[in-house]
């Protein structure tokens, strides 16, 4: 009796993982209204799904130092009169237990512009969302350091976001170098 | 007399097999629930499983030498729906809980969280209070040092936990307020024979829940300002009620405050803290009281730390680090009687030069030397294990 009650009080709860629940998330912003904000002077935005090449996969590693988690990315041209004024990228990350999805807003020359959380999920750690923390990026490339510590100072209390979103920019702005340096922004 | 040829192969099978599900069941929450950071994100579970845990070994100059699994922490965190999450800490101090074993389970947090929106949020149930720099954020990878720094650890009694209930803002100008109504300290539990109370006077009459007397509620407002990257400027306040309305005991008051401030632009931590406590009617308490160990009227202490990490590669890091902290659990003693009032006690300096090596993303070896001028004997090295995910 023992036993069974044992197994069954712990495996009810684990077999309760398997399902997903809805989604705790505080939604901020969405794709539509970042790409927006960050380029207001846009006409129009083209969706755009890349695909790396293996070299290109092996360049942006190299630059990294650590594998890139996936090849394909959306990319969000922003234009005006035909004329490429940047390019919006929308991802997530995992702050420390659920995922957090921000955006990363770089100029035709692959210099990031601006970040923006759109939706955050985590109990402790929201301080990401500070204007003064992401104004940080601004400026930065794949070239610089981009790391918490670093260039990037770190807000207390919420150290695993501010790295892993960093993680993730860092990821971006070295995809969008890549790109850009084949000629695949235009 | 002999033991039964019978008994001990059966009582094994069964604890072999009970330690086979726990471990089966464990391992299923694991590999559920546990995402790192580096992977693609999934669909997100209901319930994630966290822990963290340290293994301490110190060497003092004088006495024996001690190894301790000082902690072990299970977590958990069930989102029960868009608004609505629970979160659970469950510890063992000092690996075995028995009656002849110097362990102990607690329930370190268990309280819902429910958010109203963007900005606000309420909890209830047994939560940490937010005050100081390590009660909120205590796990080992987030602190330098084997052991926690004395003021937040004597003077407030990390970690701390009441009973309540919570509201939080989280501003848009980089301000974090957290206001509570919580349960309080019970003077009752003070023990003037044994010294527990001149190591760390609230943490000797504390309650955590645990059947609390709950006569007298207690308040806390706390405020931290991280509008600036890198820097965390916070203070908070506790007040109390300590006698717990007991017929024949004075009300009395207990306050505990901080102020603190932790700038890390870059490679270089700094940090500095300053806590005070008073517990009122301490003359009339301590009156009642049959042994020579007094309830201190106030205590205090302070800290400035200073860190910078001198090597980093991938998740990996070295960060040395020097600290110099000040306390004093006894610093002024009401008047009894005719008598002059008892001398304060001496106030405590320690001095912390070590070394935090982090890797994995998680896990932290720790090494230090501690100096303590009032008495070199009790001078030490320390070494540490720890993880947290």
């Amino acid at each position: 009796m023992i036993l069974r009650g044992l197994s069954f009080s712990l495996l009810a709860p684990a077999a309760a993982l398997v399902a997903p629940a809805p989604v705790f998330a505080v939604d901020y912003l969405t794709p539509e209204q970042v790409q927006s904000e960050m380029f207001s002077g846009a006409k129009t935005f083209e969706m755009r799904q890349v695909m790396l090449t293996v070299e290109q996969q092996r360049a942006v590693e190299e630059r990294l130092g650590e594998p890139l988690r996936r090849t394909s990315y959306d990319l969000r041209l922003a234009r005006s009169e035909g004329e490429l004024l940047g390019v919006v990228v929308v991802d997530d990350v995992i702050g420390k237990f659920e995922r957090i999805t921000y955006a990363v807003g770089l100029g035709p020359d692959a210099v990031i512009r601006a970040i923006e959380i759109l939706s955050y999920r985590e109990s402790h750690g929201q301080e990401v969302r500070l204007p003064a923390w992401r104004r940080q990026f601004v400026g930065k490339r794949a070239t610089s350091s981009l790391q918490v510590g670093e260039d990037i100072a770190n807000i207390s209390g919420a150290t695993l976001s501010c790295t892993h979103v960093t993680q993730g920019v860092r990821r971006i702005a070295s995809v969008v170098e890549e790109l850009r340096s084949a000629g695949e922004l235009e | 007399m002999p033991r039964s040829p019978d008994l001990i192969p059966r009582r094994t099978f069964r604890k072999g097999r009970r330690l086979g599900a726990l471990l089966r069941a464990l391992a299923l929450l694991v590999a559920c629930s546990v995402a790192r950071a580096d992977e693609e994100p999934k669909a997100e579970s209901a319930t994630v499983l966290s822990s963290y845990g340290e293994v301490n070994f110190n060497f003092p100059r004088h006495g024996d030498p001690v190894a301790d699994l000082a902690r072990f922490v299970i977590g958990l965190e069930h989102r029960f729906d868009e608004r609505t999450r629970m979160v659970a800490e469950l510890e063992v101090e000092h690996a075995v809980s028995s009656k002849t074993d110097p362990g102990e389970v607690d329930v370190e947090q268990g309280y819902v969280e429910y958010a109203f929106g963007a900005t606000f949020s309420g909890r209830a149930g047994l939560f940490l209070i937010p005050i100081g720099l390590l009660n909120e954020n205590h796990e080992p990878t987030a602190y330098y040092g084997v052991e926690r720094n004395f003021v937040e650890t004597a003077i407030i009694p990390t970690t701390w936990r009441e009973g309540g209930l919570q509201a939080i803002g989280i501003l848009g100008s980089g301000i974090t307020l957290q206001v509570g109504l919580t349960t309080s300290f019970d003077l009752g539990k003070w023990d003037s024979n044994s010294t527990d109370g001149q190591l760390s006077p609230l943490g000797s009459v504390h309650q955590e829940l645990a059947l609390a007397v709950a006569h007298g509620l207690a308040g806390h407002l706390a405020a931290n300002w991280r509008g600036v990257p890198g820097l965390l400027l916070g203070a908070c306040l506790f007040a109390g009620n300590g006698s717990q309305d007991v017929a024949g005991v004075p009300h009395a008051l207990i306050t505990l405050w901080d102020a603190h401030l932790r700038f890390a632009p870059g490679r270089l931590d700094l940090s500095a803290l300053y806590a005070r406590g008073t517990i009122g009617h301490t003359a009339e308490l301590n009156a009642l009281l049959t042994g020579p160990v007094l309830i201190p009227a106030e205590f205090a202490g302070w800290y400035v730390q200073a860190a910078y990490r001198v090597w980093s590669s991938g998740d990996r890091s070295l960060t040395p680090f020097v600290r110099y902290e000040q306390f004093n659990t006894g610093g002024s003693y009401a008047v009894l009687g005719p008598n002059p009032p008892p001398a304060p006690l001496p106030t405590q300096e320690v001095g912390t030069l070590g070394v935090n090596f982090l890797f994995a993303g998680g896990v932290v070896l720790k090494a230090d030397v501690q100096s303590f001028p009032q008495n070199h004997d009790q001078d030490r090295l320390d070494l540490g294990l720890g993880w947290s995910f």
